[in-house]
C-alpha cells in the first residue's frame, strides 16, 4: 500500500487496510462475511474524514493558484484511485454477499427418461438455488397454481409408502417446488424465475428457456433404478469396511515390521510430506460457490428421482384431471374372475404364514443362536493368549487362522442380513446400505467358492490320487533331486576338462550326494490359498456439449478391470514386493533361508471385509428379535381418488374438472 | 509420418466449458488415413498369423497337409455351421503359401515357444497404441474431467473417437489448479497439478505427454478462467512471464 496523502492519516489508513485485507482474506473469500463490511466501516469513516480534512488544510495553505507541482498531483491520484479501489471492493463485496452466485449461468439437471408427450405440463423439482434447478417430474393437464398449492400442502406426497421427511432430508431441501411449464405458449404469463420447456417428440434434449439466465447448462442424466440397486456417486464404492483399520495396525505392530514394509511406510510419509507441501502453494483459498457445493445434495437429488416421481405422478390424480379410460365391462369380468382366483390364492398362503412359518422362523433364529454361542466359544480359545504379547493360536496355525476366519465371516452374517433387512422398511433410493448388500453377498459367495472350489479339487484328487501322486514325484525327483546329483558327479569328474583335487571333490561331491539322498527322502511341499473379491459400481462422468446452452450428459462408467480386482493386484502386489526383490536374490546367492510371507499379510485382505470388534451373542439376540415382521399384505383400502374418471364414483366427486372416456 | 509432437487443440462449445485435447495424432489426411488403414491390415495380418501359428503347432505338429474339412470343396447350406466355417477358413488359410510358411516356422520351434510368441504377437498387434490423446474437459460450476485414450484406437480411421479411460474432479474438491516442476533425466518438466482436496496425492494433467511449458500455461490460464472467472476465460496465449506459477490469482469474484 502506498502512503498517504497527508502525513497525519497515514496510521490510519493502515489500520484500515489492514482491517480491510483481514476481513477480505479470512471471511469475504471465505463465504463467511455474510454481514455487511462493519468492522472497518468505522475505521473507514475516521480515515476518509481525516484525508478531507488534510486535504482542505493543504488546499487552504496553498491558496487558489495551487501550482505546487506535478509530483503532488500523482500522489494525489494514486491516493484517490487506492481509495475508490477499497471502496468499490467494500460496496461490491457487500454487494455479493446479498447475491452471492448470480452469474447467469443457469444449470439444469434433466431426467432423459421421462415420459415425454405434447401436453401441456408443469415442471416439478427441486431448486437447489435460484439459478439451479433439477427435474423431478413432469405434471401434465394440470394448473401450475394448483400443484404449487398442493405441494405446499403436501397432496402430492400422499400416500407415500415410508416417511415423507426422509426424502427432504436426504435431498437437503425442504420442499419440492414447481420449476416452470413445459409445452406452454410464450403468451401465458409466468413467473420470470420459472423455466420454459418444449419437449420435441424426437430428440433427446428438450429446449429451456428461463427469462433470469443468460446462459443454460442443461445436464441429462439416466435415472438409476433404485429397484436394481443403481445409484450416482461421486466416489467408487469402496467395500473395504472402514472401521477397522486402526485396530489392525496394531495388530501388525505387534508381529513386528519387516523391512520392506517400514520403508514403504517412510516413502508413503514422505510423500504426504511433499504433497501437503504442494498444498500450502495455493495462495488464495477459494470459496465455492453455493452451486458447487450443491453437487453432493443433486447426486443425492438423482438418486432419488425415480421414486419420487412414481410418487407425484401417483397423486397427479388428486389436483388434476388427467384422461383416464374407464374399465370396460369385460375388463370388469376379467378383473373380478382374476380376484375370486386370487382370494383363495391369499387365503392359502395366509394359512401358511400365520402357522407354518413363525415355526421354521423360530426353529431357524434358535439354531442360528446356538451356533452362534458354539462359535463364540471357539473364538475365544482361538483369540485367547496367555499373555497380552503372546501369540495366540490363530497366530501360530494357519488352520487355526482359517477356522478363525470362517467362524468370523458367520458370526457377521445374520447382522449383516439384519441391516439389509431393515433397508426394505426405508425407501430404496437410500443408497447407504449398497455397498453391504454387495459385501454381504459377496462373502457368502466367497464361501460357496471355496466349497466349490475345493470340493471339485479335492474330489480330482481322490479319484486321480496315484497319479497327481507319481507326477508330482516324478517332477521333483527330476529337478530336485537327478539334476543336481547327475551335476554333481560331474562336478566330481574332470569338469569341462578341468583337473580338480579329485580327493577333495569326491568327499564333497559324496557329502552333498548325501544330503540330496536325505532330502530326497522326506520332501514336503505345502500348498496355501487366498481368495478376494471383485466389485462394481456406477461413477459418473459428464461428455457431451451444444453450443449456446451446453449440453452436458451424465454416462455411468463401468468400473475398469483394474479397480474391479483391486484387491487381487494389491495382493499380487504384496506377494511380488516380497519375493521379487534384491533381497530374495541375495538369501538365493548366499544360500540363506528365504523368510517366506507373512501368513497375516495375505488374509489382512479377507479380515479387511469384516468388522474389527464382531457382535457379541445378545447383542445379535436382540437383532434377531428387532425384525420386523413382515409385512401382511393387506388388502389395499380404497381411498377414493379424486376425479380420476372412474365411474365408481360421482364424476365430479371432489369439484374437479373430470372428463372420462368411455 | 503417423505420429507428430503431441499438439493442443482448445474446443469451447459454450463459454462455461471447455475441452483441452493434447495429442499426437496429426490432422486426418488422406495420407494419414492410408497410411492408418496400412496399420490396421499390418495388424490383422499379424494376429492371423499368430492363430495359424498356434493352430499348426497344436493341431498338425507334422506338418502334413490334413485333409479339407468340406471334402468337396464348396460349402452348401446344410452344412454351414460356424465352427466347421471357421474351421474351414482356417485350413484354407493353413494350406495357402504363407499359411505354409508360417507352418513350417512354428513346427520347428517348441510348442510352446509357439504359444508365447503368438500370444504376444496377438497382444501387440491388438493393443498397441500409435496415438496418445489426453483431454481436460473443463465444466464450470461441474467440475473438471480427465480423459486418455485407451486400446487400439481403430476407430481413429473413419475420424471417430477413442476409448477412453476417465476421471472426473467435482468442483467443490478442487483446491487449487497449479504448474509444478519436475525433473527427468536431465531437463526440467513444468506440468500442470490439480491439488484435490482429501486425496494423498495431487493429480497430474496430462500425465503421459507432459507437454511443453507454452502448452501448459494455456491450459493452465484457460482452465482456470473457464472454471472460476465469471466473464468466461482470458484466452491471452502470451505473456506468460516467470509469475504465471501460482498464486497472483485472485478469487473471480473480485471483478464483478
Amino acid at each position: 500500500m502506498s502512503q498517504s496523502l497527508a502525513k497525519e492519516c497515514n496510521e490510519l489508513k493502515e489500520r484500515y487496510d489492514t482491517c480491510f485485507l483481514k476481513w477480505y482474506s479470512e471471511k469475504y473469500l471465505r463465504g463467511t462475511g455474510t454481514e455487511q463490511n462493519n468492522e472497518c466501516s468505522e475505521l473507514f469513516k475516521q480515515y476518509s474524514s481525516c484525508l478531507q480534512g488534510a486535504w482542505h488544510r493543504q488546499a487552504a495553505g496553498r491558496g487558489p493558484g495551487r501550482t505546487q507541482g506535478q509530483r503532488l498531483d500523482i500522489h494525489e491520484q494514486e491516493e484517490i484511485t487506492d481509495l475508490l479501489r477499497a471502496l468499490s471492493d467494500w460496496l461490491l463485496a457487500s454487494e455479493l454477499s446479498v447475491m452471492p452466485e448470480d452469474d447467469g449461468l443457469m444449470r439444469v439437471f434433466w431426467p432423459t427418461d421421462l415420459p415425454r408427450s405434447d401436453c401441456r405440463g408443469v415442471v416439478v423439482g427441486w431448486r437447489n438455488s435460484a439459478l439451479d434447478v433439477l427435474v423431478v417430474a413432469v405434471l401434465e393437464e394440470v394448473e401450475p397454481r394448483r400443484v404449487e398449492s398442493a405441494l405446499k400442502l403436501g397432496n402430492l406426497l400422499r400416500n407415500a409408502p415410508h416417511p415423507v421427511s426422509r426424502i427432504y432430508e436426504q435431498c437437503g431441501k425442504s420442499s419440492i417446488s414447481v420449476l416452470g411449464v413445459s409445452n406452454t405458449p410464450d403468451t401465458v404469463e409466468v413467473d420470470s424465475s420459472w423455466i420454459r420447456v418444449t419437449i420435441p417428440p424426437k430428440q433427446r434434449v428438450p429446449s429451456v428457456t428461463c427469462a433470469r439466465a443468460s446462459s443454460i447448462q442443461i445436464i441429462l442424466f439416466e435415472r438409476p433404478l433404485p429397484g436394481r440397486m443403481q445409484y450416482m456417486s461421486l466416489d467408487p464404492i469402496a467395500l473395504a469396511l472402514g472401521d477397522k483399520h486402526d485396530g489392525f495396525r496394531q495388530d501388525f505392530a505387534d508381529s513386528g515390521e519387516e523391512d520392506d514394509e517400514k520403508r514403504e511406510r517412510l516413502n508413503k510419509e514422505a510423500k504426504r510430506k511433499l504433497v501437503e507441501k504442494l498444498k500450502q502453494h495455493s495462495v488464495v483459498k477459494r470459496i465455492p460457490s453455493p452451486k458447487e457445493r450443491a453437487l453432493p445434495t443433486i447426486i443425492n437429488q438423482i438418486n432419488w428421482a425415480w421414486e419420487l416421481e412414481k410418487l407425484l405422478q401417483q397423486n397427479v390424480s388428486r389436483i388434476g384431471t388427467r384422461p383416464k379410460r374407464a374399465l370396460s365391462v369385460s375388463e370388469r369380468v376379467v378383473e373380478s374372475a382374476t380376484t375370486a382366483r386370487d382370494m383363495i390364492l391369499v387365503w392359502l398362503w395366509d394359512m401358511i404364514t400365520i402357522y407354518v412359518l413363525p415355526v421354521i422362523k423360530k426353529l431357524f433364529v434358535l439354531g442360528l443362536m446356538a451356533h452362534r454361542v458354539v462359535a463364540e466359544m471357539l473364538l475365544r480359545i482361538l483369540e485367547w493368549r496367555l499373555r497380552p504379547r503372546y501369540a495366540a493360536l490363530k497366530d501360530i496355525s494357519a488352520t487355526a487362522q482359517q477356522v478363525e476366519i470362517r467362524l468370523q465371516q458367520f458370526c457377521y452374517w445374520p447382522m449383516q442380513y439384519v441391516t439389509l433387512r431393515l433397508r426394505k422398511n426405508d425407501w430404496a433410493s437410500v443408497t447407504t446400505s449398497h455397498p453391504d448388500y454387495i459385501r454381504f453377498y459377496n462373502s457368502l459367495w466367497l464361501v460357496a467358492n471355496d466349497v466349490i472350489i475345493g470340493m471339485a479339487f479335492g474330489s480330482y484328487i481322490i479319484d486321480n490320487a496315484d497319479w497327481v501322486a507319481n507326477e508330482i514325484s516324478r517332477l521333483l525327483t527330476t529337478y530336485t533331486v537327478e539334476a543336481l546329483q547327475s551335476s554333481i558327479s560331474w562336478l566330481m569328474g574332470w569338469p569341462a576338462g578341468l583337473k580338480l583335487n579329485t580327493e577333495l571333490a569326491a568327499f564333497l561331491g559324496d557329502l552333498f550326494l548325501w544330503v540330496i539322498e536325505y532330502w530326497a527322502s522326506g520332501i514336503r511341499y505345502e500348498l496355501r490359498d487366498t481368495q478376494d473379491i471383485g466389485t462394481t459400481c456406477n461413477d459418473n462422468n459428464p461428455l457431451r456439449q451444444h453450443p449456446s446452452t451446453s449440453v452436458i450428459a451424465l454416462h455411468p462408467i463401468p468400473l475398469d478391470f483394474k479397480s474391479m480386482f483391486y484387491q487381487y493386484f494389491q495382493m499380487g502386489n504384496r506377494i511380488r514386493k516380497h519375493y521379487l526383490s534384491p533381497r530374495v536374490a541375495m538369501c538365493l546367492l548366499m544360500g540363506k533361508f528365504v523368510p517366506p510371507l507373512n501368513r497375516k499379510n495375505l488374509y489382512s485382505l479377507q479380515y479387511s471385509m469384516l468388522p474389527a470388534k464382531r457382535a457379541g451373542v445378545m447383542e445379535m439376540w436382540d437383532a434377531l428379535n428387532s425384525l420386523p415382521a413382515s409385512k401382511r399384505k393387506s388388502m389395499p383400502v380404497q381411498v377414493p381418488i379424486l376425479a380420476n374418471g372412474r365411474n365408481r364414483f360421482p364424476s365430479n366427486y371432489g369439484g374437479g374438472r373430470s372428463r372420462s372416456y368411455g | 509420418m503417423l505420429t507428430t509432437t503431441p499438439y493442443l487443440t482448445i474446443r469451447r462449445p459454450s463459454p462455461t466449458t471447455a475441452e483441452f485435447t493434447l495429442t499426437t495424432c496429426p490432422p486426418l489426411t488422406l495420407r494419414l488415413r492410408a497410411a492408418l488403414f496400412g496399420v490396421l491390415c499390418l495388424r490383422f495380418i499379424a494376429v492371423l498369423s499368430a492363430i495359424i501359428g498356434i493352430y499348426s503347432a497344436f493341431f498338425h505338429p507334422s506338418g502334413l497337409l490334413p485333409p479339407p474339412i468340406f471334402p468337396s470343396g464348396r460349402i452348401t447350406l446344410l452344412d454351414f455351421e460356424l465352427n466347421n466355417f471357421l474351421l474351414h477358413i482356417l485350413h484354407l488359410l493353413y494350406v495357402s503359401a504363407p499359411g505354409q510358411s508360417i507352418a513350417s516356422l512354428a513346427t520347428s520351434l517348441p510348442p510352446y515357444a509357439v504359444l508365447a510368441l503368438s500370444a504376444i504377437t496377438a497382444y501387440i498387434a491388438l493393443f498397441a497404441r500409435i496415438h496418445t490423446t489426453e483431454s481436460l474437459l473443463v465444466l464450470r460450476g461441474l467440475g473438471i474431467q480427465m480423459s486418455s485414450n485407451v486400446g487400439g484406437g481403430y476407430f481413429r480411421l473413419g475420424g471417430g473417437t477413442y476409448m477412453k479411460r476417465t476421471r472426473f474432479i467435482p468442483t467443490e474438491k478442487i483446491q487449487d489448479i497449479l504448474i509444478n516442476e519436475a525433473f527427468k533425466g536431465f531437463e526440467v518438466r513444468y506440468y500442470l497439478v490439480i491439488v484435490v482436496e482429501g486425496e494423498e496425492d495431487v493429480v497430474v494433467c496430462f500425465p503421459r505427454l507432459l507437454p511443453r511449458r507454452k502448452i501448459v500455461e494455456r491450459v493452465w490460464r484457460g482452465a482456470r478462467g473457464c472454471l472460476y472467472e465469471k466473464d468466461g476465460p482470458v484466452m491471452s496465449a502470451g505473456a506468460g512471464g516467470g509469475s504465471t506459477h501460482n498464486g497472483n490469482w485472485r478469487g473471480g469474484n473480485e471483478k464483478g
